[in-house]
């Protein structure tokens, strides 16, 4: 029944027919499903995460954020939306480490430390405010500077297949913050509890179907 | 009276979901395949010619029971690159040589 509906199902038929998406999605499932032979582990995430960050550069957003943002009512939607970045590769790691010090890493790297600056740019307004997004409830700047996160140490993910209730997070927690655990749950709530970033991708769903009802 | 179109061969598309295309792959997502069909007649060469004829009676004659294909097929010359999807239980995989980029009468 699923099938019927799926617009996660519909982005990736819409991938697949163009050929130049198709191309490049292909090239970074490969590399992120592919085993790393240096060091006998399930695949080497660097070379996936510059796998994804080329993804997201050469295809356009009509492509690209239909498969990260479809609007999901149902598990097998959802479940294919947590799947786009091969998570297994560039999301999950043996442990998790605590955000803060996930935090630090990302610091250490100018990529990874301008991208996230540009997402807090983009995604984050002081809860009093009247407006839910930065410049003007500009949503499509919250969900570019997302997908920019996506393949660096920062990449944001579906946490699990909720439709309903889902939730964003890089792959981290605050426990074992100590007493800098509020300083962490801030830091965490840029993604877990945005209201900027779960709007836009609200609208985002909402904008895909007033296209097909023209 | 209409008049029919050369049928050429040449490079077709249609639209399929993967478990559609007979590899053992159950996945909705659909693909386009593309395929080599039509009439390689223009393409035959002086070797095709003689298969046929030693097909009808050459090889009998010289007591040979050789089966030939007699004419030039159209077939691709080139398949396009890898190409990955998810399947019905959430597992990447990536397939090759699927789907053709280029026909030929060979």
């Amino acid at each position: 029944a699923e099938k019927h509906c799926n617009p996660c199902l519909d982005a990736a038929k819409a991938c697949n027919l163009n050929s130049s998406c198709k191309r490049q999605r292909s090239a970074y499932i490969a590399t992120c499903s592919k085993e790393d032979p240096n060091k006998g582990e399930a695949c080497s995430k660097k070379r996936c995460h510059k796998a994804l960050r080329l993804f997201l550069d050469r295809v356009p957003p009509e492509f690209s954020h239909r498969l990260l943002f479809c609007p999901c009512q149902s598990v097998g939607c959802a479940e294919r939306r947590r799947q786009t970045i091969v998570p297994d590769c560039s999301y999950k790691d043996k442990e998790k480490p605590n955000c803060l010090e996930l935090w630090r890493v990302c610091r250490q790297d100018s990529l990874c430390r301008s991208r996230l600056a540009d997402y807090k740019v983009n995604c984050w307004v002081t809860p009093q405010t009247v407006s839910t997004c930065p410049n003007q409830d500009n949503h499509q700047a919250c969900l570019a500077s997302y997908a920019r996160l996506i393949g660096t140490d920062m990449t944001p993910n579906y946490v699990d297949s909720s439709f309903s209730n889902w939730t964003i997070s890089p792959w981290c927690s605050c426990k074992g913050s100590g007493n800098q655990e509020e300083e962490c749950l801030n830091f965490l709530r840029y993604f877990t509890d945005n209201t900027c970033l779960r709007n836009a991708i609200q609208a985002f769903g909402y904008g895909i179907d007033n296209m097909q009802n023209k | 009276k209409r008049a029919r179109r050369p049928n050429h061969c040449s490079l077709r598309e249609l639209e399929l979901t993967v478990s559609e295309l007979g590899l053992g792959y159950e996945s909705d997502e659909t693909v386009l395949l593309r395929y080599c069909s039509g009439n390689c007649s223009a393409h035959r060469q002086n070797y095709d010619i003689t298969m046929k004829h030693m097909m009808q009676t050459g090889f009998r004659k010289k007591g040979r029971k050789n089966k030939v294909s007699n004419g030039p097929c159209c077939r691709p010359t080139a398949f396009e690159k890898d190409f990955s999807f998810l399947d019905n239980k959430s597992r990447y995989h990536t397939v090759q040589n699927v789907s053709a980029k280029n026909c030929g009468c060979v």
